[in-house]
Parts: structure tokens; C-alpha cells; sequence
């Protein structure tokens, strides 16, 4: 019992010396990214451009992000940063509804709360810092396809997660796509495979293997790619079946190297994750963003549509066996 | 069943201060009133689950509930899915307390009935609802949540956020009354103890059984009542890891697995105690796995502790 | 205790009967399924949880259980593809893994037997542990288009199959061995049984279970091996969802989780069972949401029948053809 007590009477005391401790506040502005998932290549290189805005443009650069993709833990972590008093916190939300809860304690005590890689369209976001839109990128992957395999070819799915809003809506895309423009293509319905490489090689082989006329395989979230890869080569269909994704180059460049990748449709995540910093510091300091600007340090300029408030980093780009190798991430 | 203070809930109180004492020391700005909110906020739905876990333990039979975090998900999901055909949308906070109700009744059964092994029993359900309720809505969240929700799911009153005010600890407190003061507690911890004397004096088993898992699968319809009142759409994988985060609250909070021992408040204090841990290690800006890892760490250390402690009150 | 010597146990034949009949219909409904290429696909996709299985399969017969089998395979996976990755050659590579896995294995065995908190909940503890080791051995990232050279072994041709159907062959036989010709298989169905009672009869408990422990990271640490070869990827979230997995598959195949009674045969009918219905599912047009559905569902089927009786008859008739009595010594 002796011991009990005076271990909570050193606690009492250090908690009384809080006053005393008065730590001096931070003068540099704090932009925070929280992503979907932590420790996927993809938002490691978003985390890259961040940092390296964050050093060209003077802020405080914070990333944080839930290990899961439950979307309590993710609106978790953006609550704790709002309430630690960041000045900026942009997400790449799991679901339309992720940030609802937390926009107005966002905006009681100032933070600027906005979205980036993945939208919540009317949850009162202060902006979108969007990759390309949705739309481009549903349809680029789908003309890609067709200009390699023909316009009735047969094209399968994988998707992750069956709950992640963003890769929903570029599936929505392909379809909208398919049918518009290409209605003899027959895309089949998308199957999920989870997180792991497994999962996606094994409904990958099993697709190819219930169509055997199956002409290409799009794995729609980065973490398909390498499992979706792997079963075309390992299936001997380098060639036959064109594997295509959202892929980072790092992740496909063997795949496309070997031919079992056709192509990967991306955008730079770095250069995401530097205009997403930008845009917070924008915020922070209340500035107006012009419809077409070139951001400091970036070569590039984008442009914003303030109606609907999102800000477009460009075009998506493909990559391919010839220019791989130029890009680093 | 005995009333000294379990040396799990010393640790837990220490512990509970050292996290306190290092924010308060790393990152004082941390000391308000919101961020107690929303440490309650976000133990809500952990805590209900973690009471429901903490009940199916304390019965014994190797009880154990790994269906918590499926159940939570489909009622929050199945619901909705009604509403669209046609429920009035007034009946969805019912629906999902009655869902929940009827998925445990169903686990029950399957442990009562078939004799099941609860470990087995609830993995299959587990399986079942967890993937039924993303299979049913095919990973969408479904909207339908009546507005008049919202404000009790978001709010709080004197910085106590509303749903845990009004669900949490008001639940909390009546099971930890049953388990304490009725002799439903002391049946229930009868059958933890050693199921054959308790049923050889006359104590209905079975029927406790059954009632103990009904009341784990309600509790995770109280669960996804709170999820639909504050996100605001019905998330199919809102219930994602919380079988295992409910066992290790349930096991920090001094439920032993064997059941028959540890209360109810001990385990509201360890969820508490996580959430603080977790509000603590994002304030201090440390990456989110080592909060995974820190936990699984706690508890392995926690039990060792006490099971040092016995050896040593022992010797 | 001889329950795992006859292969005509109620429970196997059930599993193997359900393996026909869903091979039957999916053969009816998909003229793709009853293909060598597809059943090869289904083994080849069918490796990382036998090793598992089996593993669990020992730990579950000792009384035991181990929720972190697949991130300590993530683990092991994480050590073959930096080796990999750093030139090393690919049979240096593939020993990493059994020899983490070895490791891993001692470590739970400390936490559960020497530290002698309930194996649940130790090995719940050491899932997030790992899983944050996991993230921080990765920096990350992950560890990606690894080297073919591995691959390349365990799909070379031996006699007509692959080497890795050779490495899970013989892992199977050597439990088998183990199990029913040296003590450690009288051993550990003795402590899975009841562990005073063992210990009344000098079976040295501790021992066993600590090598149970230890058996079940190695083979871990194989299947590590054998993920990165096929997969050539190790990504954060690997091996997540494994180990419910592996213990849906042993305790469909009659292995008790209470111990004290395991089946080989069982598990790896289990395995097959399981990639069979996800393969065939796919096949003719379900939609691969609904698969852990069904897991959940087959699992209440079989325990179901098993409960009421069912399995119990067709036992009796499989083994009237078997020439070894259906039931040997009484449990």
C-alpha cells in the first residue's frame, strides 16, 4: 500500500508541474496528410512529396496514417490531429462519409480540412487536391486496353477493397466507358481481392482460368498489381493477356519488363503529395487559388475549378516498358 | 470470485498515469476537455463490444466471441438494407439492436444446441457476417441514416460525448450491478469457475449461456447504432479488428479466459486505457503500427506480470 | 489416440466426400474446372496454408493454439526476400525462412510455456507485435519484382511435379512419422489431452510443447519461403487473415481444438476443400465477396452434420471397405 501511494503522489506532482512547463508554440504553420493505409509504396511517395514541399515552402510537414482500412481508425487519426491544433489536414478519405463527423470540430477550431487522392464530395471539404479526375482515369485505362487488345475483347477486374470509395468510382468510370464508347467490349464484373499478393494472384489465375478467351486483367488498387502480375506470368500468358493497373513504377517495373504489364496508369504521387502541402499552405494563409497556376517548385502548372473545388495535378500518364525507368517511386 | 484488488487493474492504473504523465510532460497543449471528448467518443463502440465479450468469457466453456466485429458490421449495414426495401426508417434503431440480438441468439444456439466449441462456433459466424455484410452491400456504405441521429451520435454534454453517456456507461453500470449484486452475476461466475458444480446445483447453464451471447450480439447492436449516429451511413467493414481488440481490452481489463474471474469496470478502464494510449501515440506523432505493437506488447507484459505476482504472493 | 491412424474416420470421409460433390458440380457447371491446369492452380495456390495447417494442426492436438502464424510467416517472408534481394543465393534465401520461423516459434513457445499465459491470448499479443515488426523490417515499403532464382527451384520439374508438392509431401510424412513412431506423438496427444494426467505419467509436457511451438514457426518460415517464390512480393499486410484461416482448415479436417486428437489427413482435406470451393466458386460466376461466406457457412455445415450424427454413419459405412478396425482404443 506504502509503495501504491507514493507512486501516485510522484505522478500528482509531475502532473502539477505542467504550468511550469510552458513549451514555447511552434511558429511554423502544420500540414498534415493522412492516407488510407500506411506502408504502401504509393502513399510513401506521396509522404516524399510532402516532406520535400514542406522544405521548399517552410511549413511543418506531418504524416499519419491507420494500419488498417477501418474508417474508424482513419476519422481517429484525423480528430487527434485537429484537436493537437494542426493548422492544415488533408486526407485521402476510405469512404465519401470518412470525414462527416469531424468537419465541424475541424472548423470550430480553424483547421482547414480538405480532401486529397480520394474525395468526399459534399461533406463541406475546403477543396480536393485530385491526382487526375476520376473520370480520366477510368476512361484512360479503359482506351489503353482497347488499343492494345481490340474493341470485343473480354477484360477482367481485381480490385482491393470492395469498401474503398475512390477505386469504386474509377471502376463506375471503366464501365461508363465500355459502354458509351465501346459496347461490343465485355468487361467483366470486378472481383476484390483484399490487400495481399496472394489473394490477387489467386483470383487473378482463377479469372483467367474461367475465361480462358480473357484478352486483360486491370488490377484497380496498387496493391493488386504485383499478384496480378504474377499470375499472368506464372500462367504462361505473357502476351495472351495483357495485365494493366494503377501501378507504381517501382512495383511494375519487372512486370513490365517481362511483358506480363502491358502498361500502368498513374500520375506522379509524389507530385500529389507536394501540390497537397502547397494547397494547405494556400489555405492556412488564406489565399485564393487562381484556375491555372504553376506552384512554387513545381514544373508544371494545374489548375482548379473553384465551383467544385477541386484542384487537378494534370493528366494521367502511362507507363510502359520504354520510360519505366525514369521515374523512381 | 474475490474482492481484492487484482493486481491487473494496479498495473492498469499505472500504466493508465504513466500515459497521462508523458503527454502531459511531451505535449501538455493535449490536457483539455476535447480531448477527453474524444477519447470517450472513440472508446464508445469498443466498449460495448468489449462488455459483450468480457460477459461470453465470464460464463466459461471456453468462451469466447471472435463474431463481435462481424456482427457489429452487419447490423449496421442490414438495417439500411431493409430501410431501402421499405422499413420505415423511424425502425432503424431497433433494427439494429434486434439484428444484433438475433445474430447472437445464433451463436448461443450454436454453442447450447450443437455444443459447439465457441472458438469454432463464433469463427464461422464470424466469417459469415463479416462477409455477408460486405458481400450484401458489395463494400458500398449505405446512406438512409435518419437525420435525427445525427445530433445524439455527434454530440456530448459536458464534454461527455452523448452515445457513451447515454449507452456506454449507463450499460456498463447495470451489467456490472448484475454481476455484482444478483445471482445472475453469481451464477454466471458460478459456471466460469467449474461448469460441473454449477450445474449439479441446479444452475440453468444453457440458458445462461444462450443469454450471454444474445446480450454480446445486442451490445454490438448497441455498437452499430453508434457507428450509423455518428459516421452517418452504415459501413460494412465498421467492425473490422475488433474481435481481437475487444479480447485484448477483455483480457488487460482482468477477464481471465478461463472465465469465472474479473469485472466489468476493469474492462472499461482498459479500453479506456488503449484509447488514451492510441490519443497519446498519434498526439506525439508516432507512427500508427508501433500503436499495434505497443498493445500486443502491453498485454503479454500485463499477464506476465500477473502471473509473476501470483507466483510470487504464493512462494 | 489411434483416431489419426485409420484415414476412414468419420470426419475424413466426410470432407472427402464433400470434396467430390463439389468437384462434381463445379465440373457440371464450368467446363474449366476439372482441368489439370486448374487443379494444379488450386495446389499451387493451396501451399502456404498446408504448411500452416499442418503446423496448427500440431499445435491444436498439443492443446494449443497460435493466432500469429501468419505474420511470423511475414516475417520469415521479409528475411528471404532482403536475402533475395541482396544477391544472395536463392537456396541460402529459401533457409532463411524455416530458420526465422525456427525462431519465432521459440519465441512464442517462451511467452506461452514459460511465461504461461493462456496461448490465445500470448500469441494475440505477439500478433500486433509482429505485425509491427513487420512494418518497421519492411522501412515501410514494400519489397517488390523480387528475383526469379527462387522461383525457379521450387517450381523445378522432379520426376513429373513441382518441388514444392516434394517439400509439403515429405513436411506431411515426417509428422506422420513423428507422430506415430517416436514418443512425441504419444506425447503430445497425452498433454493435448489432459496435461496433469501427462505429467502423472512422466510425458514430459513442457518439452512437448515447446517443440510443438517451435515445429509450427519452422513450418511457418517454409511457407514463407514458398509465398515468396510464387508470389515474388512482401507487402505490409501479408499473412493477415492466414491463421483464422489455417484453424477454419484443421479443425474442419476433425483435428479437436480442445487437443488430445489430430488428423492429417483431415487438414490437408480441409486445405483442399476450402481451395477448391473458392476456385470453383469463382468459376461459375460467384462473385469472390461471397467466399468467406461460404468458408463460414461449410464450417457450420460439417460440424453441424458432424454433431448430428451424420458423419458417425458414413464412417461406419467407409470403413466396413477399410481393412483396420474404424475405431481403435478408447479416448
Amino acid at each position: 500500500m506504502q509503495s501504491k501511494r507514493r507512486i501516485v503522489w510522484v505522478a500528482a506532482a509531475l502532473l502539477a508541474l505542467i504550468p511550469s512547463l510552458a513549451l514555447a508554440q511552434d511558429t511554423k504553420k502544420k500540414v498534415a496528410f493522412v492516407p488510407q493505409i500506411v506502408g504502401i509504396p504509393y502513399f510513401d511517395a506521396m509522404e516524399a512529396g510532402g516532406k520535400k514541399a514542406a522544405a521548399t515552402l517552410g511549413v511543418e510537414f506531418i504524416y499519419q496514417g491507420p494500419v488498417d482500412t477501418n474508417p474508424v481508425d482513419q476519422m481517429q487519426i484525423v480528430q487527434n490531429l485537429i484537436n493537437q491544433g494542426v493548422d492544415a489536414v488533408s486526407v485521402s478519405v476510405l469512404d465519401a462519409s470518412s470525414i462527416a463527423p469531424v468537419v465541424e470540430a475541424a472548423k470550430a477550431k480553424n483547421v482547414k480540412l480538405f480532401t486529397s487522392d480520394s474525395d468526399a464530395p459534399n461533406s463541406g471539404r475546403a477543396l480536393y487536391v485530385a491526382q487526375a479526375t476520376d473520370e480520366g482515369l477510368g476512361f484512360t485505362i479503359v482506351d489503353e486496353m482497347v488499343k492494345r487488345v481490340g474493341d470485343d475483347a473480354k477484360i477482367g477486374i481485381v480490385s482491393g477493397e470492395a469498401t474503398a470509395s475512390n477505386l469504386n468510382a474509377w471502376i463506375g468510370y471503366m464501365q461508363a466507358r465500355a459502354k458509351d464508347k465501346y459496347p461490343k467490349l465485355k468487361l467483366l464484373a470486378p472481383q476484390f481481392a483484399g490487400g495481399t499478393a496472394q489473394r490477387a494472384a489467386q483470383i487473378a489465375t482463377d479469372l483467367m482460368t474461367a475465361n480462358p478467351d480473357l484478352k486483360g486483367l486491370i488490377g484497380v488498387a496498387s496493391t493488386t498489381c504485383p499478384g496480378v502480375a504474377q499470375a499472368i506470368e506464372t500462367a504462361g500468358k505473357i502476351g495472351k493477356v495483357i495485365g494493366a493497373g494503377y501501378c507504381s513504377p517501382n512495383t511494375a517495373r519487372a512486370y513490365l519488363k517481362s511483358g506480363a504489364l502491358g502498361y500502368s496508369v498513374l500520375w506522379d504521387p509524389s507530385d500529389l503529395g507536394y501540390l497537397t502541402v502547397w494547397a494547405g499552405k494556400q489555405l492556412i494563409d488564406g489565399k485564393a487559388i487562381p484556375e491555372k497556376v504553376t506552384p512554387e517548385g513545381m514544373s508544371h502548372p494545374v489548375t482548379f475549378d473553384a465551383k467544385t473545388g477541386i484542384l487537378l495535378l494534370g493528366d494521367p500518364a502511362v507507363f510502359t516498358a520504354a520510360n519505366v525507368d525514369n521515374y523512381k517511386f | 470470485m474475490t474482492r481484492r484488488v487484482s493486481p491487473i487493474l494496479v498495473i492498469l492504473a499505472l500504466l493508465w498515469l504513466l500515459v497521462v504523465a508523458g503527454l502531459a510532460l511531451l505535449q501538455p497543449r493535449v490536457i483539455a476537455l476535447s480531448t477527453v471528448t474524444t477519447v470517450l467518443q472513440y472508446s464508445t463502440i469498443l466498449a460495448l463490444v468489449a462488455l459483450g465479450q468480457a460477459l461470453v468469457i465470464l460464463c466459461g466453456g471456453a468462451g469466447i466471441d471472435i463474431s463481435v466485429g462481424g456482427m457489429v458490421s452487419l447490423a449496421a449495414t442490414a438495417p439500411l438494407l431493409f430501410v431501402k426495401a421499405g422499413l420505415p426508417s423511424l425502425l432503424i434503431a431497433p433494427g439494429c439492436l434486434l439484428c444484433g440480438l438475433a445474430l447472437g441468439i445464433v451463436n448461443g444456439l450454436l454453442v447450447t444446441r450443437l455444443r459447439l466449441l465457441p472458438l469454432i462456433a463464433t469463427l464461422a459466424t464470424f466469417y459469415v457476417y463479416s462477409g455477408g455484410a460486405v458481400a450484401l452491400t458489395a463494400g458500398a456504405a449505405q446512406a438512409g441514416v435518419p437525420p435525427l441521429l445525427l445530433p445524439w451520435g455527434r454530440g456530448a454534454a459536458l464534454g461527455l460525448p452523448l452515445p457513451f453517456l447515454t449507452l456506454a456507461l449507463p450499460l456498463f453500470i447495470a451489467t456490472a450491478v448484475l454481476l455484482g449484486w444478483t445471482s445472475y452475476g453469481r451464477w454466471i461466475y458460478a459456471m466460469g469457475f467449474n461448469e460441473r458444480s454449477a450445474r449439479l446445483v441446479g444452475i440453468p447453464v444453457d440458458r445462461v449461456r444462450l443469454i450471454a451471447y444474445a446480450a454480446s450480439g445486442m451490445l454490438a447492436g448497441c455498437a452499430a447504432l453508434v457507428s450509423l449516429a455518428w459516421l452517418g451511413s452504415g459501413r460494412p467493414n465498421v467492425g473490422q479488428d475488433l474481435e481481437l481488440t475487444s479480447l485484448t481490452a477483455a483480457m488487460l481489463g482482468g477477464i481471465s479466459i478461463l472465465g469465472g474471474k474479473g469485472g466489468v469496470l476493469g474492462v472499461l478502464a482498459a479500453v479506456l486505457l488503449l484509447v488514451t494510449l492510441q490519443t497519446g501515440l498519434l498526439q506525439l506523432n508516432v507512427n500508427s503500427v508501433w500503436q499495434v505493437g505497443i498493445v500486443g506488447a502491453t498485454l503479454v507484459l500485463v499477464l506476465l506480470i500477473d502471473n509473476l505476482a501470483l507466483i510470487w504472493r504464493t512462494s | 489416440m489411434r483416431r489419426f491412424l485409420s484415414p476412414f474416420g468419420g470426419r475424413e470421409s466426410l470432407l472427402a466426400a464433400g470434396c467430390l460433390a463439389s468437384g462434381l458440380v463445379f465440373a457440371y457447371l464450368s467446363p474449366y474446372f476439372a482441368t489439370a491446369d486448374n487443379l494444379f492452380t488450386v495446389a499451387r495456390n493451396s501451399n502456404e496454408l498446408l504448411l500452416i495447417g499442418l503446423g496448427m494442426t500440431l499445435l491444436l492436438g498439443v492443446g494449443g493454439i497460435d493466432v500469429s502464424v501468419g505474420v511470423a510467416m511475414g516475417l520469415a517472408a521479409i528475411a528471404v526476400g532482403r536475402l533475395l534481394l541482396a544477391g544472395a543465393p536463392p537456396i541460402v534465401a529459401a533457409l532463411a525462412g524455416p530458420i526465422v520461423g525456427l525462431a519465432l516459434g521459440f519465441v512464442t513457445a517462451s511467452v506461452v510455456v514459460l511465461g504461461r499465459i493462456p496461448a490465445i491470448v500470448a500469441t494475440l499479443g505477439l500478433f500486433g507485435v509482429y505485425r509491427a515488426a513487420i512494418f518497421l523490417a519492411l522501412g515501410g515499403s514494400w519489397l517488390s519484382g523480387l528475383p526469379i532464382g527462387l522461383t525457379n527451384i521450387l517450381t523445378a520439374n522432379v520426376l513429373g511435379a513441382p518441388l514444392s508438392l516434394f517439400v509439403v509431401a515429405i513436411a506431411y510424412l515426417a509428422v506422420f512419422v513423428a507422430m506415430r513412431f517416436t514418443p512425441f506423438g504419444a506425447h503430445l496427444l497425452a498433454s493435448g489431452h489432459s496435461e496433469a494426467k501427462a505429467r502423472l505419467f512422466g510425458v514430459p509436457v513442457r518439452r512437448t510443447l515447446i517443440a510443438a511451438y517451435v515445429v509450427s514457426g519452422g513450418l511457418c518460415g517454409v511457407a514463407a519461403t514458398f509465398y515468396v517464390a510464387t508470389y515474388r512480393n512482401v507487402e505490409m499486410t501479408i499473412g493477415g487473415s492466414l491463421a483464422l484461416e489455417a484453424i477454419a482448415a484443421v479443425v474442419l479436417g476433425g483435428t479437436a481444438v480442445t487437443g488430445g486428437r489430430l488428423s492429417l489427413l483431415g487438414t490437408i482435406l480441409g486445405v483442399a476443400l476450402l481451395r477448391l470451393l473458392q476456385n470453383g466458386l469463382l468459376l461459375v460466376g460467384v462473385p469472390s465477396l461471397w467466399q468467406t461466406v461460404v468458408t463460414g457457412l461449410l464450417l457450420l455445415l460439417v460440424l453441424g452434420i458432424e454433431t448430428l450424427g451424420g458423419s458417425q454413419l458414413l464412417g461406419r459405412v467407409t470403413s466396413a471397405f477399410a481393412t483396420r478396425p474404424a475405431r481403435g482404443a478408447a479416448r
